[in-house]
């Protein structure tokens, strides 16, 4: 029986990328050497700026300062501890969830550790303002100082995380979207071919270096460009002819599109990248190579367009980056808002790639 | 004079090469490969000094092919070329070892020869486990004799260890044969998880090869294989995973 499915993950590539980032942990590292330097140097600067803030130049301020930046060290040091020990714990939960109980944990911390500081200093007089009445505004002044601390610092990872993304996902998709729309290897390979064809064929090498060029002007074009089917078929013999070259007798193609009207409007390259994946697949892994049939019909005003490739009969399956699909899928949504799909079959011997869009004139699209 | 081997699936690249080879010295001695089989079927009969290996082939990889060399007596010097293979790529780099961007400078290649050392068994090893790829072969090679034979994995029926050698029961043209390959039972495991079962300390099998279970007047539990005459053993500990398949 065959087995119908709709491809895996038609996320689009870079939205796949974007997403693995955005769940990344916004939490620095704080097991880091430079971590515990930064939280070393602001606490000492805390410090500082707790004792100065009331104006006061005594004798006892460089005691008072030493003994505050003490307290400061052991809670900054005890926070950043617990958070390097609970990282991998929280890499499975998400943001929200992780800032709301490192936040709390670094409240119990600074609770726990307040505690202990007073039995400590009350027992010893270190301290002068510290006494048995005063506990309780001790504790409560630790933690609104600590509690406002933390926020802001935790504010402070979360933005620098989102801006972290946000430029990563950007430098990415770029190039994604290129990569989704053509292999590297495939222009590499091609200007291979044509530095051999230079010395031999020189008037073969030529014709390709054209159509080579045509598809690049093609691919370097805005994405949601509309062309008529006749030039979008053009284009895919063009490629096709490309690696025809290199391949040789093993790239078998057909062509059955003769029913679909040469003014259809499509989105360009829509085609090109199903022929890619079909060499990838079903013919570059076989030493025998295979053959692709390209179907176009058109059914109830829906343009339905078929790749077929002979499936490889290669145990080991290749492994492709998917990303391909998901471009077209991410295409299709954006030209004709859930109006046309993209589904895959996968049968023993062939595998096929069915797109389906409505039929829009030049003036429609 | 330097006999070089020319393995690449494309003739433009094939082509291409040659030329380059002539032009740098008309002496060298060229043949030509186009797939994994091939290279080791040539360097079995021709024994080159150099081959200029393609990463991606059909039927079997280039890593594929140059990781079965080594079991030569003497191996050629492995140069790598590839288009684009950002794996393949960072694995060279990080590994030292010598491949050449297609398309390929002359002056890049004549260096290259200058300098091709020998690929030695750890690198390549560790070019096989950063190349998704080629994570398992397609063949199990084993040496005969000096020369290579391969065998296909599809052909194989079961692999049964003794002692330091494993035996392979396989099917070779219609007939059963067997041969000896020094591996651990362990590592044929795990590369081939997919496809083989483990039944027994001793037993990894084909898992669609799988005929019937049948238990014994003395309680031990064998399992039939198709085309294998005797049963093999089935162990306690591995009788639950082999029904799970079974039932599946």
């Amino acid at each position: 029986m065959p087995k119908i499915k709709n491809y895996p993950r038609l996320n689009s590539a870079s939205s796949i990328n974007h997403e693995a980032e955005q769940n990344s942990l916004f939490l620095p590292d704080f097991c880091a050497l430079k971590m515990v330097f930064a939280v070393v140097v602001i606490g000492e600067l805390l410090a500082i700026v707790l004792t100065m803030a009331p104006l006061r130049m005594d004798k006892q301020l460089w005691n008072d300062m030493a003994l505050v930046a003490l307290f400061i060290q052991w809670n900054g040091l005890m926070c950043s501890s617990a958070l390097c020990l609970l990282r991998p714990f929280f890499k499975n939960y998400s943001n929200r969830f992780v800032a709301l109980s490192s936040y709390l944990i670094l409240l119990l911390i600074i609770t726990l550790l307040s505690e202990l500081t007073f039995y400590i200093v009350e027992k010893y007089y270190l301290f002068d303002a510290i006494s048995s009445t005063s506990h309780w505004e001790f504790l409560v002044h630790n933690l609104i100082i600590g509690g406002i601390i933390s926020a802001l610092a935790l504010r402070y990872f979360y933005v620098q995380h989102q801006w972290r993304v946000k430029v990563q996902a950007e430098s990415c998709t770029k190039l994604q979207l290129l990569q989704a729309r053509i292999r590297p290897h495939f222009l590499f390979n091609s200007m291979n071919s044509i530095a051999s064809l230079t010395r031999t064929r020189p008037e073969v090498a030529e014709r390709m270096t054209e159509d080579l060029a045509e598809l690049f002007r093609m691919l370097f074009r805005e994405d949601h460009e509309m062309i008529a089917w006749a030039r979008e078929l053009t284009l895919s013999e063009y490629y096709i002819n490309i690696e025809k070259q290199r391949l040789g007798d093993r790239l078998k193609i057909s062509w059955e599109v003769n029913d679909i009207p040469d003014d259809a409007m499509v989105p360009a390259l829509i085609l090109q990248p199903l022929l890619e994946n079909a060499i990838f697949h079903g013919i570059e892994p076989e030493i025998n190579g295979g053959s692709i049939v390209v179907a176009g019909e058109l059914n109830y005003n829906q343009l339905i367009i078929t790749v077929e490739n002979t499936n490889s009969k290669n145990i080991i399956h290749r492994q492709g980056n998917k990303m391909a699909l998901a471009n077209i899928e991410e295409r299709l949504k954006a030209h004709y808002h859930g109006k046309a799909s993209i589904v895959c079959q996968d049968k023993d011997d062939v595998y096929s790639v069915i797109v389906s869009m409505p039929y829009l004139m030049q003036d429609e699209s | 004079m330097m006999k070089i081997l020319i393995a690449d699936d494309e003739s433009l690249a094939r082509e291409r090469l040659a030329l380059l080879l002539k032009e740098i010295n008309p002496e060298y001695q060229q043949i030509e490969a186009s797939n994994g089989l091939e290279t080791i079927e040539q360097v079995n009969e021709e024994e080159p000094d150099i081959v200029l290996m393609d990463v991606r082939m059909p039927g079997m990889s280039g890593l594929e092919a140059a990781h079965h060399l080594m079991n030569c007596e003497t191996p050629p010097a492995i140069i790598f070329t590839t288009a684009y293979d950002e794996y393949a790529l960072q694995a060279f780099e990080s590994r030292a070892v010598d491949y050449l961007l297609k398309p390929i400078r002359k002056e890049r290649l004549e260096k290259a020869l200058e300098h091709c050392s020998k690929l030695n068994k750890l690198q390549l090893e560790q070019l096989g486990q950063q190349n998704q790829e080629v994570s398992y072969r397609t063949h199990i090679s084993a040496q005969i004799r000096g020369t290579i034979l391969l065998i296909p994995i599809k052909d194989i029926c079961c692999f049964l260890a003794d002692h330091k050698y494993i035996t392979i029961r396989y099917n070779k043209e219609g007939v059963l044969a067997e041969t000896i390959i020094e591996d651990t039972l362990k590592s044929l495991e795990e590369e081939f998880s997919s496809l083989f079962l483990r039944i027994h300390r001793n037993a990894l099998i084909r898992k669609d090869k799988i005929e019937a279970l049948e238990k014994q007047q003395d309680g031990r539990i064998l399992l039939k294989l198709k085309k294998l005459p005797e049963g093999l053993e089935v162990s306690r500990r591995h009788l639950s995973s082999v029904r799970k398949l079974m039932k599946s």
